[in-house]
């Protein structure tokens, strides 16, 4: 039974007799052979013929089989050619002198045929083995390399989208081992237009690209948002958003973010998943733990999204300490974990809060000790200063916003040409929504905007009676009615004016507009109680639910109403 | 790490145990013993008597059950958890998402 | 112990089929060098080429079924190993003995 392929086997042996019958036995079960009659030849065969197995005579003249055994091995080099050696020896070691000389097995006189053919199936089942190992072997290699590669640039674009921000602001301190990076941790710090300082410490679960893959978004909608006068919440609520859609169920950030206001010691802290930082006041050396009181960002919809916060005064000198899990999970050579004991311990062990950074850093070092595990540290600590002893930006905001103000005027006007085809109402809202103060209200002002410019067009200029809106049917004949005077129109207009103005606590928007109509009576009408739940009515108790103030001026055809807005700082 | 899951007579029911370290290696596992069972069970328990370890891979396949089970309909008890394993859930505010026991 | 192993011969004749006569030959060959090898050693004190003439001669010995003949090699090449080499003469007579015995049983297969 031959069921493998056709072998080239070398058989050396200097006795004529013995090396015929090898031959013939070899031939026989269908294989070539190659014959040596000394060492020497059967190393230059072995080179000049690459046989797939080796057949050697322990003792030979000119060359004897263990050199020749030797030389050979080491020709193969990685591939596996396997050796028998004939022989009649016996003793113990001489049978250790054939294996320790590369000699794989023995095959021993006299021949028996059944014993060669099983020796040489098994070890070409363990030859074949080997050259694909090999082959996998170069496989894994190759592709490790390019792995390597494709994280190199992975890693070049995250430095540069990921990068550092303020964080060498004068008093913060941090530190971000690789492998802490490796791990997904992530540090952002940038400056808001108000002086204030956003930070973002996020730990995302995976390792390697994956982590980094999911950095990169919450890294330029940070660095994109905080500049442009976003809010803490906008930002967070965005990268919640960003990382539900684009990351996978199962992958999420763990995060703390910080918004401190140097110049009103205020701080503001929402902890999604990332142990319970620690804020330490000066004045008693007392610690008191930021717990994690929400999901991770990536886990909830924008619906289910809780960007509720804590606040906290801060004295100069206060600090606060923020890490992800690395130092809690670190462990010594006997596989203890560091936990959050030990931090305390380094707190209460303290005697200058200067070195309080160091303390924690070198006690988790020294915990880990000689264990082969690289540090896996994130820390951060941040202290309560003026802000001339944070930065120059925080230092140059501090002293514009003694006693500033911000004030605007914008007047739009809709000619009677335009108001078949055109609705002003996105052009104002995106003028509007470039304010950054404003974008919370997004909604609100929309409508506003939008029943104050309808009342004017549909009952100022267009003529028509919001009383018909009472019943369903009067409904579609409103709308008709209006479609039908809309493309006859051609003359009127309706003018908007909106002046904003912004103090240090709070903003005003005065939004007024002007229709060509005659107006109405708005005494009466104000007098009477006005129902939202109807069809119909100038929806002027919404506006006055929205608003500080609504007002009608004149014949009654300009509204004006007041929207106010506590300045967030 | 192993993962063994058992249902209620009628299938509606389904406990998934987890013994030792619950981490990525498990990931396989974990989704073997869910997904496509027939009938579809109404009712998950993810029981980590066994469990020394959660890390946050571990978290991230609580998530995928979840998802699986119907999101914001999902039924999912995590039971039997240990100090240690509590904790961590805790710290994730996963309470806001399983039922934790 | 026999002269021949006619099992161990039935089975060669099947191996080698019609070069059987060609493997009879070389054996004749071989041990006639091999021989004429050992007595050039008798008086020699070549302990070591002594012992690996007996014992190659041993093994093919073996291989071709004449375990007599085989066995006899090997007595002279644990003396040879032991160096032992008084009157190896008459160990090579009667290896030499025994052989032309096995060589006339081999011609008349």
């Amino acid at each position: 039974m031959n069921d493998q392929r056709q072998l080239k086997i070398l058989v050396a042996d200097d006795t004529d007799t013995d090396r015929l019958i090898l031959e013939t036995i070899v031939r026989k079960e269908g294989h070539t052979v190659i014959s040596a009659s000394d060492g020497r030849q059967a190393v230059d065969l072995f080179i000049s013929e690459s046989p797939d197995m080796v057949l050697l005579d322990a003792l030979m003249p000119i060359m004897d089989g263990f050199e020749s055994a030797r030389l050979i091995k080491l020709h193969a080099g990685d591939k596996f050619i396997p050796i028998l050696f004939l022989t009649s020896l016996t003793d113990n070691e001489s049978l250790v002198k054939c294996l320790d000389a590369g000699g794989d097995d023995f095959l021993s006189k006299p021949y028996s045929r059944i014993v060669l053919q099983a020796k040489i199936k098994s070890f070409n089942r363990m030859r074949e083995m080997n050259a694909t190992v090999m082959v996998q072997r170069d496989e894994i290699a190759k592709n490790n390399a390019r792995l390597l590669q494709e994280q190199m640039v992975a890693k070049h674009v995250f430095d540069n989208v990921a990068h550092s921000g303020c964080l060498n602001s004068k008093n913060i301190r941090y530190f971000l081992s690789s492998l802490a990076v490796f791990n997904g941790d992530m540090l952002l710090a940038a400056m808001r237009p108000n002086g204030n300082m956003i930070v973002l410490l996020g730990d995302f679960t995976g390792h390697g690209l994956p982590a980094a893959i999911g950095a990169m978004p919450v890294a330029s909608t940070f660095y994109g948002m905080i500049p442009k006068g976003f809010s803490m919440t906008d930002v967070l609520k965005e990268i919640n958003n960003k990382l539900k859609h684009i990351l996978p169920v199962g992958i999420f950030c763990c995060a703390t973010m910080l918004d401190i206001n140097f110049r009103k010691k205020k701080l503001t802290v929402w902890n999604g998943g990332l142990p319970a930082g620690f804020l330490y006041r000066l004045a008693d050396h007392s610690i008191h733990p930021i717990k994690s009181t929400h999901l991770p960002l990536g886990v909830l919809s924008s619906r289910a999204f809780k960007d509720n916060c804590e606040e906290y005064d801060l004295a100069n000198g206060d600090r606060l300490y923020l890490w992800s899990d690395g130092i809690h999970e670190a462990r010594n050579i006997q596989g203890d974990m560091f936990g959050e004991a030990k931090l305390i311990d380094v707190f209460a062990q303290n005697t200058d809060p200067e070195k309080l950074f160091d303390d924690i850093i070198s006690n988790v070092q020294a915990f880990i000790g000689d264990s082969e595990k690289d540090d896996d540290i994130s820390l951060f600590e941040i202290r309560m200063a003026d802000p001339q002893d944070v930065n120059e930006y925080a230092y140059e905001t501090s002293v514009k916003k003694e006693g500033s103000a911000i004030a605007w005027d914008l007047s739009f006007e809709v000619k009677p040409s335009s108001f078949k085809v055109f609705d002003p109402l996105p052009i104002l809202i995106n003028v509007i929504m470039e304010i950054p103060s404003l974008r919370p209200y997004n909604a609100s002002l929309y409508t506003i905007l939008a029943e104050l410019y309808t009342n004017a067009l549909e009952h100022g200029v267009l003529g028509l009676d919001s009383a018909m809106k009472k019943s369903p049917d009067g409904f579609s004949e409103y709308y008709e009615l209006r479609n039908q005077r809309i493309q006859m129109i051609s003359e009127g207009f309706v003018k908007i004016h909106i002046s904003y103005c912004t103090e240090d606590i709070n903003g005003r928007l005065v939004i007024r507009i002007e229709d060509s109509g005659p107006g109405f009576d708005y005494q009466k009408k104000l007098g009477a109680s006005l129902s939202t739940s109807g069809y119909s009515g100038r929806g002027i108790a919404l506006m006055e639910r929205m608003c500080e103030s609504v007002r009608y001026i004149g014949k009654g055809n300009i509204a004006e109403v007041v929207f106010v807005w506590a300045n967030d700082d | 790490m192993a993962i063994t899951s058992s249902a209620s007579p009628d299938g509606k029911q389904v406990t998934i145990f987890i013994q030792g370290r619950f981490d990525f290696s498990s990931h396989q596992d974990f989704r073997n013993a869910y997904e496509r069972l027939n009938p579809t069970p109404s009712q998950y328990r993810v029981d980590l008597q066994g469990t020394s370890y959660l890390d946050s891979s571990a978290l991230g396949m609580l998530l995928l059950l979840r998802d699986h089970a119907g999101g914001d309909q999902s039924n999912i008890q995590i039971v039997n958890c240990s100090q240690d394993v509590k904790k961590i859930l805790a710290i994730s505010n996963f309470e806001q998402l399983f039922e934790i026991y | 112990m026999d002269h021949l192993d006619q099992q161990a011969l039935v089975t060669l004749k099947d191996v080698m089929e019609d070069d059987f006569a060609l493997l009879i030959n070389t054996f004749f060959q071989d041990s006639e060098n091999r021989l004429k090898m050992l007595n050039s050693l008798i008086d020699s004190d070549n302990q070591d080429a002594i012992r690996r003439a007996a014992h190659s001669f041993k093994g093919s010995c073996s291989n071709v079924g004449a375990p007599l003949l085989a066995s006899l090699c090997a007595v002279l090449e644990k003396k040879a190993v032991a160096n032992d080499l008084d009157n190896i003469k008459q160990n090579i007579d009667v290896i030499k003995a025994e052989y032309e015995i096995v060589k006339a049983l081999l011609l008349d297969l």
